[in-house]
């Protein structure tokens, strides 16, 4: 679109390393830059400990990073906690058990989520407003769960509390929506429905989005780009024109290369030791 | 007659301890041991203040419930800013507060003869009410002052029960409730979990040294011993009211803390006068806390192998 708009989010020189110094440091992030324009549809893929999920705590801020910056909607938010950067971001976990409070009532989890961001002072919780308009919202999702308003949330099934999940997460428009692999733990019908209900949210409200997933049917079908990480850093970048030629076998011969690479990796660094040690 | 009184006082009084145990243990999933430090800081608090400065009883009562957040809050700094484990920062925080009760008390005992406290007021507003120093009741003679004890604990706890009912349904009060069920969550909602629990502590905190405060002003006398063990007394309550309510909602559970200290106060009056030693009563509160503890596990167990034994 225009070039000039600001990105929604731009990282910078991100680094991280967990356990630092001992035989348990990994790397997650080798200086990641990325840009996201509003608007944007991003899928996030890679093999496993590539660093996706990483990558979106880090924008959320359950870390502060080692090296880098990062910005969303033009603010330097690298500094802030993760409850601060809540006010712009919405969040679904791959962990259906993640994203609610089990114990407490459908209305009440969604009256912790109409606050997103916002002072939580001492109003009633549910409001009454908020309850009829979660009536409404939640007949939409047609999964009968507009009467069960004061059951507790921890009594639904994992894809029950996903679709509620992500409705909290965009209760209150979000300037960044990150899905961490939110249907993975799903059988294959819920994650369907799930997956139906991602797009006609991201759609209908226009969010920038970044969307994690293992499913190359889903990587294909889903967003206007493509980012594929490996070892801590972005390896491909596929735009919306690249994206809409691309198909599922292009992606698993992508794939094929990067295990191919690291397997020359590994007996290229055993021929170093051969010869050296 | 008197007996029962003086029991179902003490047990409302308690409710106010029980009801801040169900704070930290239930919602926030702590055992917080600075309930044992914090009961005598209310005490000492207002034992000082009446004794010594002659402050007005509401005034000092209130100074207890302060107190008893200061307590809290120190506590809760200690899990949150520094990390450190709850159950040790509940022990350093009961620790220090031993010295601090008795720098307050000036020595460990100090007894409010001749001060004006609640109770005085009581023996006032008694008069007043009924008219006589005793009263007939279905038979019983009941000093008018101890009944209008009784009756103000019970409308002071049953306030404060309400009150709490009323911000658990906050949006503030909400969001904390929830950062003890799922802290990821609440933190992903914008919920600043850390300052919660801090303040969660000290409300409970504060409510244990109202307790604490009411107490010493019912028996006449503040005592440096007089917290030991008293987070044990306060989780046999709430479990107590568990098992009678057994409903997850915030009101039942606030009720039944109520309830169920009263009820245990009534069970220890009912097994002194039996001829328990008052030497074991810690012995067996602690003995009750556990077998509560692991009983429904054992009976899991239990039941699922005689289920599983061929008919
Ligand atoms: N908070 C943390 N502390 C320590 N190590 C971490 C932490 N978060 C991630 N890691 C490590 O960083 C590496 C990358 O993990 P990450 O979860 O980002 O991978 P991923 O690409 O999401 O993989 P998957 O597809 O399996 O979800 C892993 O080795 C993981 O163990
Ligand atoms: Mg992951």
């Amino acid at each position: 679109m225009n070039a000039t708009l600001q990105p929604m989010v731009r990282i910078s020189g991100a680094c991280k390393t967990f356990h630092a110094g001992t035989i348990n440091e990994v790397r997650p992030m080798r200086g990641i830059d990325l840009e996201i324009a509003e608007g944007s549809f991003v899928i996030v893929l890679g093999g496993n400990g590539s660093g996706k999920s990483t990558l979106l705590n880090a924008i959320a801020g359950s870390f502060l990073l080692d090296a880098g910056r990062i910005e969303l909607d033009g603010r330097d938010v690298t500094a802030w906690p993760e409850y601060r950067r809540a006010s712009l971001i919405g969040r679904v976990f791959q962990n259906p058990f993640s994203g609610t409070a089990p114990t407490m009532t459908i209305a009440e989890n969604f009256s912790l989520a109409a606050k997103r961001g916002l002072m939580r002072g001492l109003g009633w919780a549910p409001s009454r407003r908020l309850r009829d308009e979660l009536r409404e919202r939640v007949f939409e999702l047609k999964m009968g769960l507009e009467d069960r308003m004061d059951t507790a949330i921890g009594s639904l099934s994992g894809g029950q509390r996903q679709a509620l999940t992500l409705l909290m997460a965009t209760w209150l428009r979000p300037r960044l929506l990150l899905l961490d692999e939110h249907t993975a733990a799903l059988d294959p019908k819920s994650a369907d429905q799930v997956i139906a209900l991602t797009d006609r949210i991201v759609t209908r409200e226009r969010l920038t989005t970044l969307m994690v997933t293992h499913s190359m049917q889903q990587a294909v079908n889903l967003g206007d780009r493509i980012v594929m990480m490996h070892k801590g850093q972005v390896l491909h970048d596929f735009s919306a024109t690249q994206k809409r030629r691309l198909r599922v076998d292009d992606l698993l011969a992508c794939f094929e290369d990067i295990r191919r690479r690291e397997l020359l990796d590994e007996s290229a660094a055993e021929m170093l030791q051969g010869q050296y040690v | 007659m008197t007996l029962l009184i003086g029991a179902l006082t003490l047990g409302a009084i308690l409710a106010l301890l029980a009801l801040g145990v169900y704070i930290s243990f239930r919602i926030f999933a702590i055992a917080d041991i600075t309930v044992d430090g914090s009961l005598t800081f209310g005490a000492a608090v207002t034992g000082i203040l009446l004794v010594k400065y002659g402050v007005n009883p509401l005034l000092a009562t209130g100074a207890g419930f302060v107190a008893g957040m200061l307590a809290g809050t120190v506590s809760g700094i200690l899990q949150t800013r520094f990390r450190i484990n709850p159950l040790l920062a509940g022990i350093l925080v009961m620790t220090a507060l031993y010295s601090v009760n008795l720098h307050v008390m000036g020595r460990s005992n100090i007894p409010f003869l001749g001060a004006v406290t609640l109770s005085s007021y009581c023996e006032r507003i008694g008069h007043h009410l009924f008219g006589a120093a005793a009263i007939d009741l279905a038979g019983w003679e009941v000093s008018a002052t101890d009944l209008t004890v009784l009756l103000l604990m019970g409308l002071l706890v049953g306030l404060t029960a309400l009150a709490l009912w009323a911000f658990f349904r906050t949006d503030l009060g909400t969001a904390m409730r929830a950062s003890g069920d799922n802290p990821q969550m609440v933190e992903a909602l914008g919920g600043n979990v850390q300052r919660y629990r801090v303040f969660g502590l000290a409300l409970s905190n504060g409510l244990v040294g109202l307790a604490g405060s009411l107490w010493a002003q019912y028996q006449n006398f503040a005592d440096a011993q007089m917290g030991i063990g008293m987070v044990v007394w306060g989780l046999a309550s709430v479990i107590i009211g568990e098992a009678l309510t057994a409903a997850p909602s915030i009101g039942y559970a606030i009720a039944g803390a109520i309830i169920g200290s009263v009820l245990f106060r009534q069970l220890v009056a009912i097994a002194l006068s039996f001829g328990l030693n008052p030497n074991d009563l810690k012995l067996v509160t602690a003995a009750f806390v556990f077998v509560a503890l692991v009983l429904p596990d054992f009976l899991a167990k239990y039941g699922a192998r005689a289920n599983r034994r061929p008919a």
